[in-house]
Order: structure tokens, then sequence, then C-alpha cells
């Protein structure tokens, strides 16, 4: 419990702080990260979170092809991905869509999922819908 | 090493108030999936009533691990206080941990909240492309069912209006049109509403920043605390996140001088209007009386 005891005690959690704060301004800029979560203390900054981030997602097999209301079960999975559109998260989500297609027996072999966000007007707040992307996942024959 | 963990703070005097109202947030504002929230329910409970739970290290070491995990296993869904509450529970435990409590736990918090409201102006300022010209608040006035009664007491809407403003805020499927479309209802006085809303929140926060990352002299400190007060009672009168808002005052609190007994005083009663603020939907029930 020397000197390098009294550095740490003073200053972790700050630094903690600061490297998770900037490291979410980097994935909000590089990875459309939400600006209200993550640790940047972006709250109450932008309209984009809520309604403003929404996702669709469509599966398709041979005759099939259709768009899903998202049920419960994937609700936090969605909210997620809405969140933070990665490729990690969007895989994940795209497996738990099939994983609940296949328990209720309905063929899957291509899963995709859009996150759109919301922008408004500066003038007549009108909603002008961005896409941010469109995930493709294809099921392997195997597995999921 | 592990004796140390084990072994309770020699008295740090009004300390144990900050860190029982630590304890007392995590169990108003309970987190995590069952296991993470029974343990921190239970470790806070413990805590509140057996003092030397409360300043035993490894409880703030316990208490700093599962908000962690909290944080990973929800990513990226939890909220900004989750984090905060996550360091300065490890400040905690490095306070007393160390023969300068007070010291560490004064330092830790005082530059915990600079970064936080920096990282906060940082954002509205000039990250965010849609705060300083109003519309965030124009649209959350309109949008966040926590602030409808807000806008139709101080904006001048009517509940008809307020909904018809929601459906205008609604992008309907590409290529759709309706035969009526719904109209954007802002009185002057919304406007305006967003316009204070807007610059009341970020100058505050510019000087609560200012006054905690400058060095200030001890007659000056004060200014510090009536910042942090004043910003407690405006925002949380409004801003449904109250655990935020105990969040800052504990933080606040923490920097009081030990002999500052009117100034900790001042922090405990705001804590409660916050509890109050979040507890008791005033803006509602004004609006009801107006009705």
């Amino acid at each position: 419990m020397g000197k390098h005891f009294k550095r740490i005690a003073y200053c972790l959690p700050a630094i903690l702080l600061v490297i998770v704060a900037i490291h979410q301004i980097y994935l909000a800029r590089a990875a459309f990260l939400s600006p209200w979560k993550g640790g940047g203390f972006g709250m109450f900054s932008s309209t984009e979170l809520g309604a403003a981030r929404t996702i669709r997602v469509f599966v398709s097999a041979p005759e099939r092809s259709e768009e899903l209301q998202i049920p419960d079960s994937l609700a936090e999975g969605a909210q997620k991905v809405a969140i933070f559109p990665s490729n990690s998260l969007l895989q994940h989500f795209a497996k738990q869509v099939v994983s609940r297609e296949r328990r209720k027996d309905r063929p899957v072999e291509v899963v995709r999922v859009e996150v759109w966000r919301i922008r408004f007007d500066v003038r007549s707040l009108q909603p002008q819908p961005e896409k941010l992307c469109d995930y493709v996942y294809q099921v392997t024959k195997t597995g999921i | 090493m592990f004796t140390r963990l084990l072994r309770p703070a020699s008295d740090p005097g009004f300390l144990d108030l900050v860190l029982r109202l630590t304890l007392l947030e995590i169990l108003m504002r309970p987190m995590g999936f069952l296991a993470i929230r029974a343990s921190l329910l239970l470790i806070a409970a413990l805590g509140l009533l057996v003092p030397k739970v409360l300043r035993v290290p490894l409880t703030w070491l316990f208490l700093c691990a599962l908000i962690a995990w909290q944080l990973i296993d929800a990513w990226p869904l939890p909220d900004n206080h989750i984090y905060l509450l996550c360091y300065w529970c490890l400040a905690i435990f490095l306070a007393l941990l160390s023969i300068q409590t007070r010291q560490v736990l004064a330092q830790n918090s005082r530059f915990l909240l600079a970064f936080t409201f920096l990282f906060a102006v940082l954002w509205k300022g000039f990250l965010s492309p849609d705060y300083l010209d109003g519309r965030f608040f124009r649209v959350t006035l309109l949008q966040d069912e926590r602030f409808a009664h807000t806008a139709m007491l101080f904006g001048g809407l009517t509940e008809a209006q307020l909904l018809e403003n929601r459906e205008y805020l609604f992008p309907l499927p590409e290529g759709a049109e309706l035969l009526t479309p719904p109209r954007l209802v802002e009185p002057a006085a919304l406007k305006h509403l967003a316009i204070i809303f807007t610059w009341t929140g970020l100058l505050l926060e510019i000087a609560i920043a200012a006054v905690l990352l400058l060095p200030l002299p001890d007659r000056l400190k004060i200014i510090r605390h009536l910042f942090l007060l004043g910003f407690c009672i405006l925002a949380y009168a409004f801003a449904p996140v109250a655990g935020f808002g105990w969040l800052v005052l504990v933080l606040g609190l923490t920097q009081c001088a030990p002999n500052q007994r009117k100034l900790q005083i001042s922090y405990v009663v705001i804590f409660m209007l916050v509890l109050l603020y979040s507890e008791i939907p005033w803006t509602e029930i004004l609006w009801a009386i107006r009705a």
C-alpha cells in the first residue's frame, strides 16, 4: 500500500470513466451507437432513442418471405440491436430469430435485419427515416 | 491482504451518511437479472442495517463487481448512471482501503462529477446534431410520455393536440400517404419551453463542469455546492431520472468539509426532494387541478 496504491486510489475511477466515455464517442461516431447509451453521458442530448431507433426483421425460405412482428421474447435483443447495430449483436439477434422460427416449425434460410433511425427536420420536425444498416444472415444447412 | 478487505474503516465520520445514501440509491433503483438484483439488494440492505458491513471494503468491491457484471451482461442497454455508480463503488472500495478515506473519496467524487458533466456538455454542445437547435426538447416534449404533462401544463397544448403531434412525428411506411395528414401544433409557449430547457440545461452543466475542474480557493468552493444543488432542484423536477440525481447529490455531499453541517443537511433534503419528484407526479396533479 505504498505510493502506487495512493495514485491508483486517487484517480482510477475517473480514468475508467474517461476511457469508457471516449470509447463511447468513438462507437457513436463510427458504428451508430445511440448517444444515450454506452457510458458516454450523452443522455438528453439527442432524439436518437426509443421510437427514433427501430428495427425491421424479414425472414425468407423457399415459398416464404415475410416481415416478422417482434415478439416479447426477442424484444430485448431487438432493443440492443436498435441501440447498437454491431455485427456481433446483429448476428446474435439473427440466431435468436432462427431458433424461434425453428421452435415454431417454420422454415427459415435467410434473416434480414434493417436498423433505422428517425431524424427530424429543423424547422417543421417532419420525421425523416434513415436506414443505418441492412444485415443479412444466411442460415447454414447443418445448424444455426 | 484479505484481512484488510474485511477490516472496517475506522470511523469515517459523516462519510457514513454518504455510504448509506449510496446503498439507499441501490435499494430504490434495483437493476439486473435475478442473481444480480438479489445480491445487490441483499448487500445494500445488510450495509444499511449493520455498520460493520457498511464500512468493510469487501462490501464495496462486491457491489462494484456486481454492477460491472450488469453493465457487461446488458450492454449496451444500461443507463449512464449505472456506469457512474460502478465507478463510485470502486472509489469507495479504494477509499476504505486507504488511510486517507475522506480525501480519496472527496477527490474521486469531484473528478467523477467533473468528467460526467464535461462529457454531457461535449455531447450537447458539440457532438449531437439536434440539441443546440432545440430539436431535442421540441421532439421530447411531444413524444416522451414522461414529459406529456409538462408539455400540456407549461406549453399550452391540449391532450388532443399532443396526440395529433405524436402522430405527426411518427413516420409513415415508405410510399404511404394519409388523406388528412396530422398537423404539427406548436404553441409559442411550447417553443419557449423547449428553448428554456435546452439552454438552462446546457449552461448549468457547463458551469458545473467548470467549477469542478478549476482549482478553487477554499472560500469559493461553496460555488460548486450551490451549482450542484441548484441543478438537482431544477433538473430533476422535470427529468425522470432520479437515480442519476441521487448519485450526483451523494457525490456532491462527499465534497463537503466535516464541519459544513448545514451544507450536508441541504444535500440530504434535496435527496428527499428528488425522491418526492420521482414518486409524486406533480405536473400531472397540477394538470388535473387545472382541468
